[in-house]
């Protein structure tokens, strides 16, 4: 009776290894780890969970990449969503020899004990991405009120008066905030005079589309309708609200925002249903890191390492940081992502008639 | 001062518990499942009351039109979380599966089969779902045979799963979404072509009625066969006339949710015709998303009470040891029940990802709660052994007009979350309550 | 027993049955055989190995080693279902019912009575309960609610009818009598007398040694796995069968003091 269990056992346990072992860009993660230590410099990266495509497609290359152009190694470990775990590997990453830090924090607060005792050994620390409160880390960002802005103006441009609602991000999220923030600060004169109504506003749970998608159609049937304008604060909740228009047949009559560049939504900007996804490249934000870290590493202060603004952080603390601009992606300025590379042109123009958009022939 | 009536007020008292009485022996004269009928009133209770509040809105027939395709997904798997829970099991792996399986069936119509078989190819469908759903049957029999035969209890089975199946969700497009899914099977989710119109809908309708009177007339007709006492003639009518009523009044009234002019206007165009001056009403009819999830609500009814798998899930619920002793395959039985729950699955995630018109890795977060909490609330107990399928679907049903009101209503996020959550507790307390005061 | 009835073969022999639990010998080397129309008690005290020994007749429980024979031929039981094809039906002691669903389901369940279509045929396994149950216990009328909500009586009423409705040849009865009253107590020796009159063997595991006096033809006394010797009721006292569950002797081994501390 045991053995039979045993054997069925085994049996699932080799087929979960046989699942896991085509997997091997994590395992590269820490290839290069070998021969920290030495006299080469080194900079050590802690990634929240690798298993996100952006972070290997993207950010990592490009971080090695301005690395290696200053000649500084590079070490990564992965926490896998765990905030003990990154706490776990920024020590070890210290005692593996990295000479700077940059950490894509799974908890900005959880994470600060680690970043503290890393300043204190006189290692610098950049918060990659997303904020760490502490004002001797390097914050490194995309501009999240700017990226709101670009919402809002792409939007505004396109209807200046009438009735806006807002699907906004996942409510646990201060970045789905910051967003409504910017959205808002372009909006407000046309709200106060009454140009601009708001007539529903939500979050969405875990930035769900399918979630996005009911409350639009709830919001839709509240207003009979009368929704002139959609400010959605990413791509997969702009799919789900131009799915409920889809239902109504006002798909491509009403303008949608989002942001972050998916093919999917790039393609509903060819279509006319989406009318801007900003774009946050990546490999920038990769790049500038990777040089940050390196001039760090090397022993510039913080204040001197170039392109660096004051950011007051939500938590009070005077960031020095460094804030890239986002691009909006409109049906006008579509080549810009496929210079970039960013997707190709197939995916693009996929179902777009022919010579309708600047970008596909 | 009101006139105290002969033998005060004793006598009143008498007379309530008279009235009070005679409506519970009515309804055991009726023979009508009470707990069903209380899951009824109170989910009236909750519509009447969210319709004042959101000004008028909530029993519109759009809104109701809304509310079944939104109800749709979570009531097909609703159905299976029961049998799964009624063999005294889990599958909190539910919400993850959808994902991989959506994202498996929209990689099938988006990137794989265009290349064989050609973009818009009438099978495309077809193979999309078929090949979906015995993917749901390979994961859920795979995750059953480990608990039936290895002995991990579904808790940590399924709790892998959850883990699991998103990871692998994620891993198959790399977290792309996957978008668009072809024209045929976008139907399956409802939009803007997918119903019957209101034709076809009062043909269902009235299908629907004769085979109620169908079903009565035949069981009725067993008993006196065999002997057994029957429900008197005028309460099998009476029940049968309701029924109908229900049925075809919420055809009539649905129907009254008409194509969105915009889209009207371009389909009568599209077919020749030219669109009045003042414009005309189509019916939108039952959606197809709903009339799948009335189907999945009819066959999981009948694999429930009428085969005998489903007898052994519930003997299997109601005393393992029995069950076992009484010579059923107790194991094969879950492996069975965890196979079904994944084909489920697979039908909720073609009419998710059909409605959504794209795959997300991230798509059904968090839908393994609100199955299992609409099966709980639909009065199946966590103990294992008893649910019924109806009362899953009838709690699914809560569980989406709480949620759906509450967006009306404008309320936040976090604070749907609480009332979803406060719902769902006192729902189980009344529950048990009555449970413990009837046996 | 007459000399002609144990002339043919027995209906069932167990021929030096073992099972162990982890270094524990619940049943060690023991033989027992059972004829028709014969009612063989099982008796012994607590852990004496009764219900293990016929958990490998009713197939809840393989032997380690061992040969079961039915009509004297070798049968292989390594399920509940294959005792059930050797006609063997078991009353547990549990009862072995599933608490949630009704009557006629548990009596049929596992072998359910199913219409031309293949589906349940729930009307006509009410009709053969009622018919059954007309016979054991006339009172009984709850046949569309749960198992749960019946007494303890009605439940066993149930257990029982599910052994006799599939015409069992050898049927065990693990402690029938343990969670009645006097009545029903009587009631089922009445039954056992009946179903005796039949030609079915039964096995009854009792622990009442006057239940045991009042339906057994022989009796099997065990004490620690092993079989201390299977007696012919007719020929002796209940005390000669209390000095063997106690003791482990046969009467006539043990000595007259012995025998009067018995009741100690």
């Amino acid at each position: 009776m045991f053995n039979r269990k045993l054997v069925a056992l085994l049996a699932v346990l080799a087929m979960l290894f046989a699942a896991c072992g085509g997997d091997d860009e994590t395992d590269a993660t820490t290839a290069d780890g070998g021969d920290a230590g030495g006299d080469e410099l080194t900079v050590g990266v802690s990634w929240n969970n690798y298993n996100e495509e952006r972070w290997a497609k993207s950010d990592e290359p490009a971080i090695k990449a301005a690395l290696e152009a200053a000649g500084v190694g590079y070490i990564s470990t992965d926490a896998g969503s765990s905030v003990e775990q990154q706490i776990a590997d920024v020590e070890q990453l210290i005692s593996q020899g990295a000479d700077a830090l940059i950490i894509l924090a799974q908890d900005g607060t959880a994470i600060l004990p680690a970043v503290q005792s890393a300043l204190s050994q006189g290692i610098p620390v950049i918060a990659y991405d997303r904020l760490i409160e502490d004002p001797g880390a390097l914050y490194i960002t995309f501009d999240n009120v700017e990226v709101g802005r670009m919402q809002a103006r792409a939007i505004f441009e396109l209807v200046p008066e009438g009735n806006y609602v807002f699907i906004k991000g996942n409510q646990a999220d201060a970045n789905a905030d910051f967003l409504r923030g910017g959205q808002q600060e372009i909006l407000q004169a046309a709200i106060d005079s009454g140009a601009i109504v708001n007539v529903g506003e939500q979050y969405t749970d875990n930035w769900d589309p399918a979630v996005a998608q009911t409350n639009m159609e709830q919001i839709l049937t509240q207003n009979d309708n009368a929704v002139d304008a959609v400010v959605a604060s990413n791509d997969g909740t702009a799919g789900g609200v131009v799915a409920a228009l889809a239902a109504q047949g006002l798909d491509g009559v009403v303008p949608v925002s989002g942001q972050d560049g998916d093919s999917a939504a790039l393609n509903r900007v060819a279509l006319g249903t989406q009318s801007v996804s900003v774009w946050k490249d990546a490999r920038e934000l990769g790049k500038s890191a990777g040089e940050a870290a390196a001039a760090l590493a090397k022993g510039t202060a913080l204040g001197s390492v170039s392109g660096t603004v004051v950011f007051d952080s939500p938590g009070g603390n005077a960031m020095t940081s460094i804030l890239l601009a986002p691009i909006p992606i409109t049906n006008a300025n579509l080549q810009v992502v496929l210079d970039a590379g960013w997707i190709d042109e197939a995916t693009l123009c996929q179902g777009v008639a022919a010579g309708s958009v600047a970008g596909c022939p | 001062m009101t006139e105290v009536p002969p033998g005060g007020a004793e006598q009143i008292e008498d007379e309530i518990e008279t009235k009070g009485r005679s409506f519970a022996s009515l309804i055991r004269t009726l023979d009508i499942d009470s707990r069903l009928l209380g899951m009824i009133a109170a989910l009236l209770v909750i519509w009447i009351g969210i319709h004042f509040m959101s000004g008028g809105t909530f029993l519109t027939p759009r809104n109701l039109w809304n509310l079944s395709v939104q109800t749709a997904a979570v009531a097909v798997m609703a159905t299976g979380m029961v049998l799964i829970i009624v063999t005294r099991n889990i599958d909190l792996s539910v919400g993850s599966m959808l994902a991989v399986i959506g994202m498996a069936m929209a990689l099938l119509q988006a990137e794989i089969l265009p290349d064989i078989i050609g973009f818009g190819h009438p099978f495309m469908w077809i193979i999309a779902v078929v090949a979906g759903i015995i993917l749901g049957a390979i994961i859920g029999g795979f995750q059953g045979f480990i608990i039936a035969y290895v002995g991990v209890p579904s808790f940590i089975v399924t709790l892998g799963g959850l883990l699991v199946w998103r990871g692998a969700a994620w891993w198959m497009a790399s977290g792309r979404t996957i978008a668009p899914m072809d024209e045929t099977y976008q139907l399956l989710g409802g939009g803007s072509d997918g119903n019957i119109g209101g034709g076809w809908s009062w043909i269902v309708g009235i299908v629907a009625s004769i085979g109620i009177v169908l079903l009565m007339m035949n069981r009725r007709r067993t008993r006196l066969a065999f002997g057994f006492s029957v429900r008197p003639l005028w309460a099998d009518t009476a029940i049968g006339a309701v029924s109908i009523g229900v049925v075809l009044g919420g055809i009539a009234y649905l129907n009254r949710y008409y194509v969105p002019e915009l889209l009207a206007k371009a389909r009568i165009e599209e077919a020749g015709g030219i669109w009045p001056e003042g414009g005309i009403n189509l019916s939108q009819g039952l959606a197809i998303p709903v009339l799948i999830a009335i189907g999945v609500t009819l066959l999981m009814t009948f694999v429930a009470t009428r085969l005998t798998f489903g007898r052994y899930v519930f003997a299997i619920g109601g005393n393992p040891e029995a069950a076992e002793l009484g010579g059923i395959k107790t194991r094969l039985t879950i492996v069975k029940a965890f196979a079904l729950m994944g084909m489920l699955v697979a039908i909720g995630a073609a009419i998710q990802t059909a409605r959504l018109n794209a795959a997300v890795s991230g798509l059904g977060q968090l839908t393994e709660l609100y199955v299992i909490a609409a099966a709980v609330i639909g009065g199946t107990s966590l103990g294992g052994g008893i649910g019924t399928i109806p009362g899953a679907v009838l709690g699914a049903l809560v569980m989406q007009s709480l949620q759906s009101g509450m967006v009306l209503l404008g309320v936040d996020a976090p604070l749907q979350d609480i009332v979803v959550g406060v719902v769902l507790v006192i729902a189980v307390a009344i529950d048990s309550f009555y449970r413990k005061r009837s046996v | 027993m007459t000399s002609a009835t144990k002339q043919q073969p027995p209906l069932v022999e167990m021929r030096d049955m073992r099972v162990a639990f982890g270094g524990v010998h619940a049943v060690d080397g023991v033989n027992v055989d059972l004829f028709p129309g014969e009612v063989v008690a099982l008796v012994g005290g607590n852990g004496a190995g009764k219900t293990t020994l016929i958990k490998a007749l009713s197939g809840a429980h393989q032997a380690d080693s061992g040969t079961i024979f039915i009509n004297g031929e070798e049968a292989s039981i390594d399920t509940p279902r294959d005792a059930k094809h050797y006609a063997i039906e078991t009353i547990y002691q549990t009862l072995a019912l599933a608490e949630n669903i009704d009557a006629p389901s548990n009596m049929f369940l596992g072998r359910e009575l199913k219409t031309k279509w293949g589906l349940l045929d729930d009307s006509a396994m009410e009709s053969a309960a009622r018919e059954v149950m007309g016979r054991l216990n006339p009172k009984f009328q709850n046949f569309k609610v749960p198992v749960s909500s019946l007494s303890g009586g009605q439940r066993q009423s149930v257990a029982i009818a599910r052994a006799v409705h599939f015409n069992a040849k050898i049927l065990i009865m693990d402690e029938p009598t343990a969670a009645l009253g006097p009545l029903e107590t009587s009631q089922v020796n009445e039954l056992i007398q009946q179903l005796k009159a039949e030609g079915i063997g039964i096995f009854l595991i009792s622990h009442d040694i006057h239940d045991v006096f009042d339906s057994a033809d022989r009796i099997a006394v065990m004490m620690q796995g092993k079989l201390v010797g299977t007696v012919n009721k007719d020929e002796v006292t209940k005390d000669e069968v209390l000095a063997m569950i106690i003791m482990g002797k046969l009467p006539g081994e043990a000595t007259e003091s012995e025998m009067e501390h018995l009741h100690e």
